[in-house]
């Protein structure tokens, strides 16, 4: 007992030194010419097929393109959003990349402290201007009118229909109501159900995929032959409601053939915030010195690739498609939907 | 002449030691089949353990950040020993510590709105604190009730508890106590009122009273638990109920007490992050402590100061696992793989007695019973 008990000691006292030993041969970010972006996540994992992951795409495509040095550091609570953006502070990383809206005050505190390193807020609406804070926000107004029309193209029925959380929430008007805009845009006669989540509170208009299923399901009863499912949980449940109905679905926000695959067979596609142009975007201004100013930009909408519909979307339906993703991204047209609902 | 006095040493050293072999080597065990696992997927061994060491105590505000994540591992590991000692499994720390959480923020945010005055810090903060312990308390005690009244497993009770603790706190936090603020889109509380937050101890570290708390507070459940009747007759009642009922002990009574007490230990774990470090509660804050827990306690072999070393060593691998993940890239799910090995290798301690050739047996604890035990 007792020789064995010296000898793990004596093994973890030369364990620890050995380890020691190891000098780290980190590359200096603090030189002019050595370009260095991290990512922090929301508490998730950097592969979530969600935003993390087409965040950490758009960082790694600045890795190829720009020769940037890249890393990334997983959230496990949220206590520790701070911490994480110190560690790529202190090492004079030039932009730090945080993911989601909940990083959005240690966002802002940190572009404060740390004034010579630029930020971007993935999907954070910043409404104080802080002039190396940036936060990276999308027209969902746009990415709800290309839904729209795609779903007018592939509707039979002339009714589609869409279920949403509550409009009190701007960015769900912009879906529910550029999906409007787009299907009418395509067919001014088609009839178009838009449902929005208002009837509870905040604490569930996201998260009752109940609601979400019983009402999509409902609508596909009226005939109703595609669902355009936006909010949280309650979006998704639109979606397993059409998958059980073998109704066309769209999804949300992300590619959502990923993040709900139980409705792969009846996802049409989604309609997409592009988080990986937005962020490579904007990490390549901050690399040419043309970083904006503080406040928000506004990144790219877009829909998703078809997946299981690529064979069964007319080849003219995904022309149109396009031409419309061109005419958003150019400008040279809009989608006539408020920011908000009108109060 | 030296050989005596060296002999003495040993004495008092050796049976710290040979109780503390185990965990030690479990630990050492773990870490080295770790260093394969990330060998395998692509890493290397000494860089990772190097950056985790460099990230828990490489630099003032590193050991500061370890305290912090140590503070609510030690509470809430001390919770899930005294019930152990009484011969209970509260696998319902994680409920209890959520509700104290939840108690401690409304207490700090809303009384001094409900009462129409502001309340001074010496009043405040024990309030805010107390209210957490009190709802862990009431937490606790209801499984503890129920195993005593009708002999409901508390395994079962506590782990339900849990999904109501949670749900509950999901919609007090999603609802009735959401920040109201308009730009706010986040589950959490407004901030608690400068009265109930607890002073930092070094301006600029995150270091907090919590965790000296959490030490004296380890000190007293030792005292507790080894020299009053209190302390004896819970471990009597762990280590034999009917035993303990022939030698006039009320069983019942006893257990309902080991239950609350760990409640209230759940509770402060959850009412110190809130006072001492986030000043409000949010969904995402303090997720599975109540489960690390269960390790830290089986670690530090359900003695307090063994659960101090554990949720010290615990907190230090969270913590440094950012600094690891920082330097090397390799996920952090690694930490969490080291620390079910742990865990795994001090539950089935044959593995380690066998390892390493152990044959000195130790004194078997009771962790729960059957039914009706």
């Amino acid at each position: 007992m007792r020789k064995f008990v010296i000898l793990s000691l004596v093994l973890a006292f030369v364990l620890m030194p050995l380890a020691a030993c190891k000098t780290s041969k980190e590359p200096d970010c603090k030189k002019a010419d050595v370009f260095c972006v991290g990512l922090v996540t929301d508490v998730g994992k950097i592969d979530d097929k969600s935003f993390n992951q087409s965040t950490w795409e758009g960082v790694q495509q600045a890795q190829k393109e720009l020769g940037a040095i890249v890393k990334y550091i997983e959230t496990t609570d949220a206590k520790d959003y701070d911490k994480n953006i110190a560690q790529f502070a202190d090492a004079n990383y030039d932009v730090i990349v945080t993911v989601g809206f909940a990083l959005g005050e240690a966002t802002i505190a940190a572009g404060k402290k740390y004034p010579n390193v630029k930020f971007i807020g993935v999907d954070q609406f910043q409404a104080e201007v802080v002039p190396n804070v940036v936060g990276l926000i999308f027209p969902e107004d746009q990415s709800g009118f290309l839904a729209g029309a795609l779903a007018a193209m592939m509707s039979k029925s002339g009714k589609i229909g869409a279920v949403l959380g509550t409009d009190a929430v701007p960015p769900v008007w912009r879906f529910g109501e550029g999906y409007r805009a787009g299907a009418q845009y395509i067919n001014p006669n088609i009839e178009v159900n838009v449902v929005y989540h208002n009837d509870v509170g905040f604490d569930k208009t996201f998260t009752d995929p109940e609601w979400g299923k019983t009402t999509a399901i409902s609508m596909i009863d009226k005939g109703v032959d595609v669902v355009f499912g936006a909010g949280g949980k309650t979006g998704n449940g639109a979606l397993l409601g059409c998958a059980e109905k073998g109704v066309m679905a769209i999804g949300v926000d992300t590619d959502q053939y990923y993040t709900v695959p139980e409705a792969q067979s009846v996802l049409l596609t989604s309609a997409m915030k592009l988080l990986t142009p937005g962020t490579f975007a904007l990490i390549k201004m901050a690399k040419e010195g043309k970083f904006p100013a503080g406040g928000n930009y506004v990144g790219e909408a877009g829909l998703a690739p078809y997946h299981n519909f690529e064979d069964k979307v007319p080849a003219d339906a995904k022309a149109k498609i396009e031409e419309l993703t061109a005419a958003f991204k150019s400008g040279t047209m809009q989608t006539g939907v408020s920011p908000a609902k009108p109060q | 002449m030296i050989e005596p006095v060296q002999s003495t040493v040993w004495q008092k050293l050796e049976p710290i030691l040979s109780a503390a072999a185990v965990p030690l080597l479990a630990v050492l065990t773990a870490m080295l089949v770790g260093a394969i696992i990330i060998f395998i997927a692509g890493g290397n061994p000494l860089d990772a353990y190097w950056g985790l060491l460099e990230g828990a105590f490489g630099s003032a505000r590193a050991i500061s950040e370890t305290t912090v994540w140590a503070t609510p591992y030690i509470f809430a590991g001390l919770a899930v020993s005294v019930a152990f000692k009484g011969g209970l499994f509260n696998i319902g720390a994680e409920g209890q510590l959520a509700l104290g959480a939840v108690a401690s923020a409304w207490v700090g945010y809303a009384l001094p709105d409900l009462l129409g005055l502001n309340l001074p810090a010496w009043i405040h903060l024990p309030l805010a604190v107390g209210a957490g312990m009190l709802a862990g308390a009431i937490w606790g005690a209801i499984p503890g009730w129920l195993k005593a009244k009708t002999g409901a497993h508390e395994v079962i009770n506590t782990i339900m508890l849990n999904y109501i603790a949670l749900n509950l706190t999901s919609f007090l936090l999603n609802g009735p106590m959401q920040d109201p603020n308009p730009l706010n889109v986040i589950a959490r509380t407004p901030l608690i009122a400068e009265g109930a937050r607890m002073p930092p101890i070094f301006p600029g570290y995150r270091l907090h009273w919590g965790f000296v708390l959490a030490l004296l507070v380890a000190l007293l459940i030792w005292w507790v638990l080894n020299k009053t009747t209190l302390g004896f007759e819970i471990r009597t009642v762990g280590a034999n109920p009917n035993a303990a009922r022939y030698a006039g002990v009320n069983v019942a009574r006893t257990i309902v007490i080991s239950m609350t007490l760990s409640g209230i230990l759940a509770g402060l774990a959850g009412a110190i992050e809130v006072t001492g470090l986030n000043y409000r509660h949010e969904l995402g804050f303090s997720i599975g402590y109540g489960f690390d827990a269960i390790a830290i306690a089986l670690l530090g072999k359900t003695n307090p100061l063994g659960v101090v070393i554990a949720a010290l060593l615990f907190g230090a691998m969270r913590n440094g696992a950012t600094r690891m993940q920082f330097l090397t890239q390799i996920p952090t799910d690694i930490i969490s793989v080291i620390q079910a090995l742990i865990l795994l290798f001090v539950a089935a301690d044959a593995i380690i007695r066998w390892l390493y050739r152990i044959k000195v047996g130790e004194e078997k604890l009771v962790l729960t019973r059957g039914w009706g035990g």
